[in-house]
């Protein structure tokens, strides 16, 4: 995957970014709305009454200050709920098609060598690759995803693929 | 690559920090350490930081309430009871990993806000008329200097230690906002 790709891949970094937007700017409002209420406090104190509308003003920013403040983090914490929901899901999903990928493999009567090359296999090693990582034969290889081709019915990779493909792809109910 | 699918086992990264902890976080540790190393304690400086400190510790303690879970007061109670049971655990060797700051973390978490308070409580005092040049706030400010830079080093002493138990990296996850995680180890 080419790097510039890889934001893309990732949606979730997107909300990454734009949760980190809004805390910097949930912090420098907070900052900028203590220096309001602290300034009305001290006019306040000093007690001048020339000043009136003047501490109407400082009042009001300070006051809408708070409630976009507020504001910002009600909408941080949906966001961060949000990505927390989506990552859940995500993680569910995974941890089913892994059951699904076991329950296939049991079906078939996979014997603990061919699960490990169809395992491979779904992840896109193709034959040379397997037979490194396993430190067998190529032709060893072959023969087991010729095997495993044939107790799962299918006539090559490609078809292999899309059995899980149309199980990811499928309807819940 | 073994026969285990989806790559469900072996470290998982876990997001608990959000961006707002993580800022208020670096932003105290910041300002803590501007004003003990860099500041003239008598000037205007000294003052505006402090006030930032307890801006930001006071929104903390606001997303302690309506943040998310993890950054959340229930998440983590202060209970010496739980406290002394982790002590225990610890000592029988047990590596549970907790997601959010673990009993003893978590103990240090209050000590350290209301430490920041009392010092910014004080530190507010002694620029009044009423307290000004008042003996006994200016003690109690540098009594809680003292209390603070004691609990900071026990904090990170802390950190590293819990680091090195569970194998966690508990600073990069301060930064990075995840925490890797051994599955199995997760508890909470």
């Amino acid at each position: 995957m080419t790097p510039w790709l890889r934001p893309l891949m990732r949606p979730g970094d997107a909300d990454e970014r734009r949760a980190a937007i809004l805390a910097w700017m949930i912090v420098l409002q907070a900052l900028c709305a203590l220096f309001f209420i602290g300034d009305v406090l001290a006019d306040l104190r000093a007690g001048n009454d020339d000043t009136g509308t003047h501490l109407w003003l400082e009042g009001s920013v300070a006051l809408v200050l708070c409630i976009g403040l507020g504001v910002l983090m009600y909408e941080l914490r949906q966001l961060l709920m949000r990505m927390e929901r989506v990552t859940t899901t995500l993680r569910a999903a995974r941890g089913e098609m892994a059951e699904v990928i076991e329950g296939f493999f049991a079906d078939w009567g996979l014997t603990p060598a061919e699960r490990d090359v169809a395992l491979m296999i779904l992840k896109g090693l193709d034959n040379d690759s397997i037979a490194t990582v396993r430190g067998r034969a190529a032709g060893t290889v072959r023969a087991q995803s010729a095997a495993i081709y044939a107790k799962a019915g299918v006539d090559g990779r490609t078809q292999f693929l899309s059995l899980f493909m149309e199980e990811l792809l499928a309807d819940p109910d | 690559m073994a026969g285990t699918p989806g790559g469900r086992e072996g470290a998982r990264e876990i997001r608990v920090w959000d961006p707002l902890v993580r800022l208020t976080h670096w932003g105290v540790a910041l300002g803590v350490l501007v004003n003990s190393a860099l500041t003239d304690p008598d000037g205007a400086l000294h003052e505006q930081v402090g006030y930032g400190v307890l801006a930001l510790v006071v929104l903390r303690l606001l997303w302690c309430i309506v943040g998310p879970k993890p950054a959340r007061f229930s998440a983590f109670p202060p209970s010496p009871a739980a406290a002394l049971g982790h002590l225990r655990a610890m000592l029988r060797g047990e590596r549970k990993v907790h997601l959010s700051h673990n009993p003893m973390g978590a103990l240090m978490v209050y000590n350290l806000w209301l430490t920041l308070l009392a010092l910014s409580a004080t530190g507010i005092m002694m620029g009044t008329v009423t307290f000004f040049g008042v003996d006994w706030v200016e003690e109690l400010h540098e009594a809680a200097f003292g209390w603070l830079m004691f609990s900071v080093a026990l904090h990170v002493g802390g950190v590293l230690f819990d680091q090195w138990r569970t194998g966690v990296p508990l600073a990069r996850a301060m930064v990075t906002g995840r925490k890797r995680i051994q599955a199995e180890r997760l508890d909470g």
